[in-house]
């Protein structure tokens, strides 16, 4: 008798290709599959259970990233008590039911159909980029394929054009079998829509939108289609240059804060491609054209690999030995502390570089230098994420993970636009927004969600750049005002005291969405429907950006948010929360190191004793209890003359920071600065030591991503520059009397754990075992913590803030009448250092000033043409596009290329609470211009 | 005449007082945030400068200065 093979999840290999997607029913069926019996949930397709059996039924488009399609006819099996010979892909398994995948019939009718396939293929295998890698080719094994009758003569495809438009892959027509797996691909996991099937019968092809090369189509070249493609007709260039992969090694993408997991798939030392993992927990087998495609970065020329050091800056670069590049180093901050005292360092650490490499940097600051003069670069972009959330839930972070937004009713987008600076979880949601979710954007622009194909906003509050928390205070309002607040909610959640105030404070007539209309520009009806939308929904799901952060107000608008969702009683379960899309890889786990210069690692601040002396006991040495300099406080202190060196890990503060001038101004006046880092970047020309840093392929260590995942990050190659960056921190710590001997990454996680409460039970071993988990994993929650707050907040109860609306100083004038805001490009990452080191470029080889027709037309201005735009902090110049995506009066532009110098024109004003700059407002004027470069 | 750093400094303390979320103890919440995240000689400066220029500084400051 067989035993039944039950369904268990968690026992699937993920990496196999089960045909049709996974069922989450609860009801279970057990069907007979030649005989051996299997138990599935209900719903699940035969060819999956079949395939769980060990069965695996031949199939061409069938893939179980993509709903079942039905067309290729391999997949077909019989069925006890039915006629005929079904599609296993589609056919649901039902209890009873007994098949037989292999039969002599079966076997005659794959032959058949294989036969038919091959008799319109190229037959050239051997010399066949797939060759090894080909779905086809397996199949006509699989089948017994050993001849085809049909011959070569009749009617075929053999001669379509290749299209080689795309940067990064090929579309050879003449291989495709119409299997549409990659229009599916398109549709289904990315939601973009840009492939299709053209013609009818014979005639039918693959078409990128209307029968365009692919790089003139709408296709945004996430690869999810190449990843589909049973056959080499969508392949990437790099397995055509190089040849198929021999090996494989899971790691971690460096770009945004989703984290996607990828397979780095290798000959040799030679990355071939990368391909999303199927059991990432971020991205579930998905990416984006940045992670997939743009990695080309890590062998560029510009890679700097050898130390070098400079007694000025005027002076060229010396080549140096790592031994006496950190014996420079040193030297220089040694005389500083010696002359100037310890506080005139400090460090700056990168949230590109790994929870490890952070670490330590911040330990040298405080351990070796002596000083709490640490930041880090979150303070440009999620600093208020971790104020604001803290005062209110207790703790920096997002309270989700992605899957949740699955099961979210309402989604509103604030500040964010995710299908350029998030698209991986941007795709996600698309999903449920196709299934139903209603959708509110919050936004100046019209970004992409608000229309896109299958996706729109039931509602777009076009608020003036500014006036988040006005917008926010008026849908609280109404809230509060309708009776729409979940008291239940909030009697056994909140603190009492904290709501009523807040409740008398929301319901103030000054909050109404009618006296705030002249100031948001957001019709008041519009308001109050979204806000009744928001909080009737069932399942209310916050998610943001820096749309939110990078204002004046960004700590207000962030506990507005807070409010909100518990107001609405948002929290605590799948589908609600709040939720920070954070910009960079690491910067969740860059802030939960310790990088802030008020906090140890975890969050916990530096005056209190227990948790200072703690540090002091395993670290061996005294530690300082008073909070030290942010990033524009050091560099504010370095124009007076009194802060002198600065070791900045894997950031561009030339180039990224507000007010370059005023930056490059206290880089100039510093006796030693050190940079670590790639390349020699814009801050590096004020650098006196520069040590080379590794690529995230070289990398060995954690990122942890923007719903708390701490994925592991595995060297794919041996680093470039003979040495890691941990080591070279370690070595300098070392230099300057303050030994830090580990031996490995590991061993610095295991320190970490130690130290911090919320890290306690991870480990390299745990990571490796279970694949990733969310923090906090401890004894309480040794797998991890996918939802925060589910039965208490972590402060214990949630506290309200009120959050009167002040306007920032920053408002359009009759001198810079135009309100600038700046954000990112799909193609495009940040300063653009990595990615404009790719054939992303294509895509977006400069900035360009989106401005709206009238004002374009008032300025006279054509799309195209130059202009110049001036602020009250400096002026640059760039082409102008002319665009409907922002209203009248707003201006936009990316910041990916230095010669743009968007951030000459942005000025340092900043949140009120952590110093975050004011990006998105910039009052501005623009005039024609002829030259593209100022004089 | 103050300096760059100063101005600087005296926008930031002004600002804080202005941002704090309630309107009830301005000056003890700006006190507690300026403990919390600044560093002794930022407050020591901020403090001369109450002195040497107090009409540039809003009257919560002062009275968050005078209670740390």
């Amino acid at each position: 008798m067989n035993m039944v093979q039950q369904f268990d999840p968690a026992q699937l290999d993920l990496s196999q290709d089960y045909g049709t997607p996974a069922m989450n029913a609860e009801v279970e069926v057990t069907v007979h599959i030649n005989g051996m019996p299997v138990t599935v949930p209900e719903g699940t397709s035969v060819m999956r259970a079949a395939a769980i059996a060990g069965a695996n039924i031949p199939k061409l488009c069938a893939t179980d990233s993509v709903e079942a399609f039905g067309s290729c006819r391999l997949c077909l099996v019989e069925i006890e008590g039915r006629n005929g010979t079904p599609a296993s892909c589609t056919t649901p398994c039902q209890d009873g039911m007994s098949v037989k995948t292999q039969t002599p019939r079966l076997d005659k009718l794959r032959k058949g159909v294989m036969e038919l396939y091959i008799s319109d293929h190229p037959l050239d295998c051997l010399t066949c980029p797939a060759n090894g890698d080909c779905e086809l080719q397996d199949m006509a094994g699989a089948v017994g394929l050993r001849d085809v009758r049909y011959g070569t003569d009749g009617e075929n495809h053999l001669d379509g054009v290749k299209d080689e438009s795309n940067p990064y892959f090929t579309f050879d027509t003449s291989k495709c079998i119409v299997c549409s797996r990659c229009v599916r691909a398109c549709s289904e996991v990315q939601g973009t829509f840009a492939l299709t099937i053209a013609g009818r019968g014979f005639g039918s092809r693959v078409s990128p939108s209307e029968q365009q090369p692919f790089l003139e189509s709408e296709c945004v070249s996430c690869g999810a289609c190449v990843q589909a493609c049973p056959t080499a007709t969508l392949q990437e260039k790099s397995v055509i240059e190089l040849g198929v992969p021999s090996r494989k090694v899971k790691t971690t993408c460096a770009y945004c804060g989703v984290g996607c997991s990828f397979v780095a798939e290798l000959r040799g030392d030679e990355v071939v491609r990368m391909v999303p993992d199927k059991q990432g927990g971020a991205n579930a087998g998905h990416s984006c054209v940045k992670g997939r495609f743009a990695w080309g970065y890590a062998q560029h020329q510009d890679r700097i690999t050898t130390p070098m050091v400079r007694e000025s800056i005027d002076a060229a670069w010396q080549e140096v030995s790592w031994e006496e590049a950190i014996r420079f180093a040193a030297d220089r901050f040694n005389a500083i502390k010696a002359s100037h005292g310890v506080d005139a360092i400090g460090g700056i650490t990168s949230s590109r570089c790994t929870n490890e490499e952070v670490y330590v940097v911040q330990k040298m600051v405080r351990a070796a230098f002596g000083t709490n003069n640490v930041d880090t670069c979150a303070r440009v972009c999620h600093s208020p994420t971790g104020y604001g959330l803290k005062q209110t839930f207790g703790t920096s972070a997002g309270t989700q993970d992605f899957a949740s937004v699955q099961h979210a009713d309402a989604i509103m987008v604030i500040g964010a636009n995710p299908t350029d600076a998030h698209p991986v979880f941007a795709s996600r949601m698309k999903r449920r927004l196709r299934q139903g979710a209603d959708l509110i954007v919050i936004d100046p622009r019209s970004i992409d969600l608000v229309r896109s194909p299958h996706v729109s906003a039931e509602h777009h509050l076009q608020l003036l750049p500014g006036t988040n928390v006005a917008v926010l205070n008026a849908v609280s309002h109404v809230i509060a005002s309708e009776g729409l607040i979940d008291e239940a909610f909030v009697a056994e959640r909140c603190d009492r005291a904290s709501f009523k105030a807040w409740e008398d404070f929301i319901r103030l007539p000054e909050n109404s969405p009618e006296a705030l209309e002249a100031v948001t520009g957001v019709p008041a009806m519009s308001v109050r429907a979204a806000a009744r939308a928001f909080a009737t929904a069932g399942n209310g799901a916050i998610y943001y950006g820096l749309g939110v952060t990078e204002h004046s107000q960004g700590s207000t608008m962030v506990m507005a948010m807070a409010n909100l969702a518990m107001a609405t009683g948002n929290i605590g379960r799948l589908g609600v929360g709040v939720n920070p899309l954070r910009g960079q890889n690491n910067v969740q786990g860059s802030c939960d190191m310790g990088s802030f210069p008020h906090e140890f690692v975890g969050y916990r601040h530096v005056s209190d004793d227990t948790v200072r002396e703690q540090f002091s006991q395993i670290w061996g040495v005294t530690l300082r209890e008073e909070p030290g300099m942010r990033i524009p406080n050091m560099l504010d202190s370095a124009v007076s003359g009194r802060f002198k060196g600065l070791y900045i890990q894997g950031e561009d503060i030339a180039q990224s920071d507000p007010n370059t001038q005023h930056v490059a101004a206290a880089l100039t006046a510093m006796d030693c600065v050190i940079v670590q880092d790639l390349f020699l970047n814009e801050t590096a020309q004020f650098a006196h030591v520069f040590l080379p840093g590794t690529s995230f392929l070289e990398k060995d260590g954690t990122f942890t991503n923007a719903e708390r995942r701490i994925n592991r990050v595995r060297p794919v190659m041996t680093s470039r520059t003979g040495r890691s960056e941990w080591e070279a921190t370690c070595a300098l710590s070392e230099a300057m009397g303050y030994p830090m001997p580990y031996d490995s990454a590991a061993e610095i996680m295991d320190e970490i754990a130690e130290l911090t409460p919320t890290f306690a039970g991870v480990s390299f071993d745990l990571l490796d075992r279970l694949g990733s988990v969310q923090w906090p994993c401890n004894d309480q929650a040794p797998t991890g913590t996918p939802i925060m707050h589910k039965d208490r907040f972590v402060r214990g109860e949630g506290q309200f803030m009120t959050t009167p609306y002040v306007p920032t100083d920053e408002r359009s004038t009759r001198k810079f009448p135009l309100l600038l805001t700046t954000g990112r490009i799909l193609s495009q990452y940040n300063v653009g250092a990595q990615t404009r080191r790719t054939d992303n470029v294509v895509w977006h080889s400069e900035d360009l000033l989106d401005i709206h027709e009238a004002d374009a037309e008032a300025r006279g201005v054509k799309d195209g043409d130059w202009v110049e735009i001036a602020s009250r902090a400096g002026e640059t110049r760039m082409r102008v596009r002319i665009s409907d995506d922002i209203p009248a009066g707003v201006v936009y532009t990316t910041f990916h290329h230095p010669v743009s110098g968007t951030n000459v024109i942005t000025t340092d004003n900043s949140d009120w609470a952590t110093n975050c700059p004011e990006y998105k407002v910039t009052a501005v004027q623009i005039r024609p211009v002829s030259e593209p470069a100022l004089a | 005449m103050m300096e760059y750093h100063q101005e600087h400094l005296v926008r930031m303390a002004n600002q804080i007082a202005g941002g704090v979320p309630s309107r009830e103890d301005v000056a003890g919440q700006v006190s507690h945030h300026m403990q919390q995240f600044w560093t002794p000689e930022m407050l020591k400066e901020l403090s001369e400068i109450a002195v040497n220029t107090p009409d540039c500084i809003d009257a919560e400051v002062h009275a968050a200065l005078a209670a740390l």
